[in-house]
């Protein structure tokens, strides 16, 4: 096996402790930064689909998340300009009025290990904030709203028509959580719906290259 | 006719049950147990064991505070010097109310229950935040086998308590295991951690006179009854619509029975409807059958978010006990 090939099945086992040397070793065997990232990527990729099929569960993918991270600190100095990312911003963040995070933080993983620089803005988000996000912060492509209550679905709903009504553009929105269903996601105005974070990373890039 | 508790017997053994099990009927909730302070609408509170709570006026329920101010185990390392168990001694004026209560309930027609929460996984995320919870099964296992033995023994300790005091006669005990969909960790996962410490608490539990375990995971955990079953719960309360009840009837009523497939999520909102309610029971009725099957909305307790909801839930549910039965 390859050193890229050690640190991509590393990555997907979550070897937090490996993986980072074998980043280095790779590194020194002179592969590129760029192409040990794009392992990782696929690496969290392949959890990702695992994670929607039901073969894999949260801490799997939590540590997954973890072992990239890790690697990617290493690479940090080696990638142009210091940043890993690729595919532009996304903002994402739970909305007003609902406090779980643990679906949010495992779609801010993955998309971000899709190849997004993540601004995340935490839970319990009014619709302001996702504007002014938007407008902080340079080449936002996604913003991706997480809700896990039925009584925070409407403030999902006034979020959206928040920011359209903002008239900020050059971006799409994706919503989820438990009780968001493709109909609900549609009808409020999202140009995006997925079920898991696997399939959000998937839906993510594909949002970015439409645009 | 049968008394709740008899048509409850009936039910979960596979006999002649003569209407369905009406939610939470058959258990009389001790409310009134000394356990912990918990906080009210509006209120922040740290409990005893120093787990900070907030729950903001206009929301549904508490959530614990997690920042790094209130965050109580930041290193599993250190779990020992962090993490103390309350007090299991209570004075007989803290109990007097719920022994009042316990002696005041006619035991032939309902159980006498003692509600627990939060259980061993939830106790570990209450402690440490969920992310951390997760991971640290993976990167500090003795660790958390360690936190988890204590969590049990803790909880053991309070049951020696509550069943000196009100000698219940069943136990009701929350530990969320999963999301709508999946369950948190892998069966096998799950297994390794949990399965041997909630054996030897529930078999506590029915050594010393409890007869029915009522377990809440409001969730997908189809995946977990194989291990549900051999911890000796009886009743799994909070089964989602996601598990496929019908089936896991088919495949281990005798050995298990299910309480829930009406989606809290679905039909506790603000503009609900009796006629949707209605729609609800009946499949969940006619879809899951008149054996090792309890209606009842998901929630935790036997209550709703939105007032009235759990009684139309009740009057659909009397229904079609009229229709079917
Ligand atoms: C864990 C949990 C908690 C934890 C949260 C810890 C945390 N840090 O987040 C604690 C115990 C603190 C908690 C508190 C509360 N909870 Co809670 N909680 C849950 C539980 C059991 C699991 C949720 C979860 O984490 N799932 C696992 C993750 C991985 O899945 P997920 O969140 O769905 O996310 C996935 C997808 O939905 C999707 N996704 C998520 N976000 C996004 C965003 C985008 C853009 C996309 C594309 C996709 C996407 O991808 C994710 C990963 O695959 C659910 C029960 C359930 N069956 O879902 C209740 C549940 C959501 N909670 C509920 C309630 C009522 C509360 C409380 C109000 C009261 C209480 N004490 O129970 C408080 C909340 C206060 C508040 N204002 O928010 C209710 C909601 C009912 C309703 N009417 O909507 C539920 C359904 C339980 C129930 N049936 O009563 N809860």
């Amino acid at each position: 096996m390859s050193k890229i090939e050690e640190v991509k099945a590393n990555v997907e086992k979550g070897k937090t402790k490996l993986v980072p040397g074998l980043v280095q070793e790779a590194l020194d065997e002179g592969s590129s930064a760029m192409d040990i990232l794009q392992a990782m990527i696929e690496a969290m990729g392949v959890v990702g689909d695992k994670f929607s099929s039901g073969i894999l569960f949260v801490p799997e993918m939590l540590i997954a998340a973890k072992a990239m991270s890790l690697g990617v600190n290493v690479l940090r100095p080696h990638l142009e300009g210091g940043a890993a990312a690729s595919l532009g911003t996304c903002v994402i963040g739970t909305v007003k009025g609902d406090l779980h995070d643990i679906g949010k933080n495992l779609v801010s993983m993955m998309v971000g290990s899709a190849g997004f620089n993540m601004v995340d803005l935490g839970v319990d988000v009014p619709a302001e904030k996702f504007i002014q996000a938007v407008k902080d912060h340079k080449d936002v492509k996604i913003v991706a709203c997480s809700g896990l209550l039925s009584t925070t679905m409407p403030a999902m709903r006034e979020t959206l028509a928040a920011i359209k009504a903002s008239g900020l553009s050059g971006f799409k929105v994706m919503v989820g959580g438990a009780p968001v269903t493709p109909e609900f996601a549609f009808e409020i105005g999202a140009d995006a719906y997925a079920a898991d974070a696997g399939s959000a990373a998937v839906k993510a890039k594909e949002l970015a290259l439409s645009l | 006719m049968l008394t709740k508790r008899q048509n409850l017997m009936e039910t979960i053994k596979g006999g002649k049950p003569d209407r369905f099990v009406n939610q939470y009927e058959f258990m009389e909730i001790i409310m009134e147990a000394p356990l912990r302070t918990r906080p009210k609408p509006g209120e922040t509170i740290t409990n005893e064991w120093g787990i900070t709570y907030s729950w903001p006026k206009d929301q549904l329920g508490a959530f614990p505070v997690h920042d790094e101010a209130h965050l109580l185990l930041k290193d599993i390392t250190r779990w020992r010097e962090t993490v103390k168990a309350p007090s299991v001694e209570f004075s007989d004026e803290r109990w007097a109310p719920a022994v009042a209560h316990a002696d005041a309930v006619d035991r032939n027609d309902k159980f006498v229950t003692v509600f627990f929460a939060s259980g061993t996984f939830e106790m570990t995320h209450m402690l440490m935040g969920m992310e951390a919870a997760m991971m640290n099964l993976y990167e500090e296992p003795e660790y958390m086998h360690e936190l988890i033995d204590f969590l049990t023994d803790y909880e053991m300790r309070y049951a020696e308590q509550i069943i000196r005091r009100i000698k219940p006669d069943a136990l009701f005990h929350h530990d969320d295991w999963g999301g709508q969909i999946a369950s948190f960790m892998s069966p096998d996962m799950f297994a390794e951690f949990f399965l041997e410490p909630y054996k030897k608490m529930y078999g506590f539990w029915k050594q010393n006179g409890i007869e029915l375990i009522v377990h809440h995971s409001d969730s997908y955990a189809a995946n977990l009854v194989p291990h549900m079953i051999d911890m000796g719960i009886d009743i799994w309360q909070g089964v989602m619509t996601t598990n496929n009840t019908p089936e896991m009837i088919k495949q281990y009523g005798s050995k298990i029975s299910f309480m829930g497939e009406i989606d809290s999520g679905v039909v506790d909102c603000r503009d609900w409807k009796p006629e949707i309610i209605a729609e609800h029971v009946q499949k969940a009725c006619t879809g899951c059958g008149k054996h090792y099957f309890i209606p009842c909305l998901t929630q935790g307790l036997n209550l709703s978010s939105f007032p009235g909801v759990y009684e139309a839930t009740s009057r659909a549910i009397e229904e079609m006990s009229k229709k079917l039965f």
